[in-house]
């Protein structure tokens, strides 16, 4: 046995590796279970992983198919129906502490100085997330998922320049049409995972090197937190936490597992009720609200650039916000406050 | 000859001439592919319909037909003429739905409005319905782009 370890040692030389990993440590404070949302966030994108390639073995992503293939996932494949709804609620789960990891993050001020990389990796990684999301949900091909792609891809047009290109890059076309599911279906299951699994080793990467934040008064105090060995303590300790979150993802997949609808018509009126996935019902909400022209200003256009404005404002935080002072710390404490407001407010809004 | 100044070294000099050979190369191989990733526009010229299909509408019905890719809308009017529309929600492209009851076209997506000429009355629409040109030429009736 030790004979086959040197041999292994001697051509990968992971020593270096599991040395690292032997001293590495986790700081315990009060804040420690924030550290969980991230091994949280990786179990999610393996149970992606697995459900969607189990998935991919018997969609067909044509405009004559699609929805039949789907219908056929869920009815006639052994347990289709339950991978199916594995991978729909564990987009969802993934999703949700995505936002619970950038929320925490954000709170601890844990972006700042030497970790605004990380941070700018992390927003990739929810655009990329995002992307799976809206792409994934074109992809069973039925009337909402129709709708839903025809007001996301046209949100774009309303930029001056480039706005009706990137329409035409994303539909491939004008309308949404059968070039479109392919188009986002080659997106879905290649594009995205090789940019995904890129930032997230860069992301990895940069955690190891800067090890865990730590709670903000004590770095400056220069006091040593108290910490727990990475290895077997705080691995064991999440292995517990994947066992609840992989056993309430089951739970709730198997008894609410998604339905689809009739198969999308591009000529039909759009069907009532329409909506996005849950994470993007507050821009729904918000382009609802917002009226068709605003100080002269094309509405939609001014809703986007508010969009954007906010997610630029999210990209560069560690900019923003690059010297710990309080002052300005409470600042964005205060604003990431009131944008989860209106995000839950008017998610919420939507849904009565 | 030996200048006695200049605003360059000859090493940056040479770097930019490469870098901007480079740049060239890579614009000369990235073009095709920005061009390919846009399938040219499938919008019909025209559409040509039987006259017969449309012929016994009462006034202020509409029936829909294929515009391309898209919904059209063809509505008889008060003295027996026709106005078309793309029934495509000009707020952010849902396909509407005529409500006859209302005499109104209904877009479900963001509760926008038009009446029945196409005119945006309510919701966040801000523009009208798209008109299209209808014309009759024998027993066929032809819709084209307005212009």
């Amino acid at each position: 046995m030790n004979v086959v370890r040197a041999w292994i040692e001697e051509r990968l030389g992971l020593r270096a590796v599991t040395h690292f990993l032997e001293k590495k440590e986790v700081p315990r404070h009060k804040h420690t279970f924030l550290y969980y949302t991230g091994s949280s966030i990786l179990l999610f994108l393996g149970i992606q992983i697995v459900t969607g390639v189990l998935l991919a073995f018997y969609y067909q992503p044509t405009l004559a198919e699609a929805n039949a293939s789907v219908v056929r996932i869920m009815t006639e494949m052994p347990l289709g129906w339950l991978i199916r709804s594995v991978h729909s609620w564990s987009a969802t789960f993934m999703i949700a502490i995505v936002f619970v990891h950038l929320l925490g993050i954000a709170f601890t001020k844990a972006y700042r100085k030497p970790r605004e990389a990380t941070w700018i990796t992390g927003v990739l990684l929810l655009g990329a997330s995002l992307a799976f999301g809206f792409t994934g949900y074109l992809l069973p091909w039925d009337e909402l998922s129709l709708a839903a792609t025809k007001v996301g891809t046209n949100l774009p047009k309303a930029l001056p320049f480039v706005g009706a290109w990137l329409t035409q890059v994303m539909r491939a076309g004008e309308d949404v049409t059968g070039d479109t599911l392919s188009r986002f279906f080659i997106v879905h299951v290649s594009v995205l995972p090789l940019a995904i699994m890129a930032f997230l080793g860069v992301h990895l990467f940069l955690v190891q090197r800067h090890g865990m934040s730590g709670p903000l008064a004590e770095e400056k105090k220069n006091v040593k937190v108290p910490a727990l060995p990475f290895w077997p303590n705080f691995v064991f300790r999440e292995a517990a936490v994947w066992l609840v979150l992989l056993g309430v993802l089951i739970t709730i997949a198997i008894v609410a597992a998604p339905g689809i609808g009739p198969k999308a018509d591009m000529m039909a009126p759009a069907p009532e009720g329409i909506k996005p996935e849950w994470y993007f019902l507050f821009m729904f909400q918000t382009l609802k609200l917002f009226p068709a022209t605003i100080l002269g200003l094309n509405g939609e256009l001014f809703a986007l650039l508010l969009m954007m404005v906010g997610m630029g404002l999210i990209a560069f935080l560690p900019f923003i916000d690059n010297r710990p002072a309080e002052r300005k710390g409470r600042i964005i404490s205060g604003l990431a406050w009131a944008g989860l407001a209106y995000a839950v407010g008017m998610s919420i809004w939507s849904l009565l | 000859m030996k200048l006695p100044y200049s605003l360059f070294s000859r090493r940056a000099f040479l770097n930019s001439l490469i870098g901007g050979w480079l740049a060239a190369l890579g614009a000369a191989f990235i073009s095709p592919l920005v061009k390919y990733i846009v399938p040219p526009t499938r919008e019909p010229d025209q559409v040509s319909t039987p006259l017969a299909d449309f012929k016994d509408m009462a006034p202020h019905t509409v029936k829909g037909f294929a515009w391309g890719n898209k919904p059209g809308f063809l509505k008889k009017t008060e003295d027996g003429g026709f106005i078309a529309f793309v029934g495509v929600c000009t707020h952010l492209d849902c396909n509407v739905a005529f409500v006859a009851e209302q005499r109104r076209f209904y877009c479900a997506c963001h509760e926008g409005w038009y009446d029945e000429n196409g005119l945006n009355v309510a919701g966040p629409p801000p523009a009208p319905l798209r008109r299209l040109a209808v014309s009759v030429e024998g027993d066929a009736l032809i819709i084209k782009k307005q212009g």
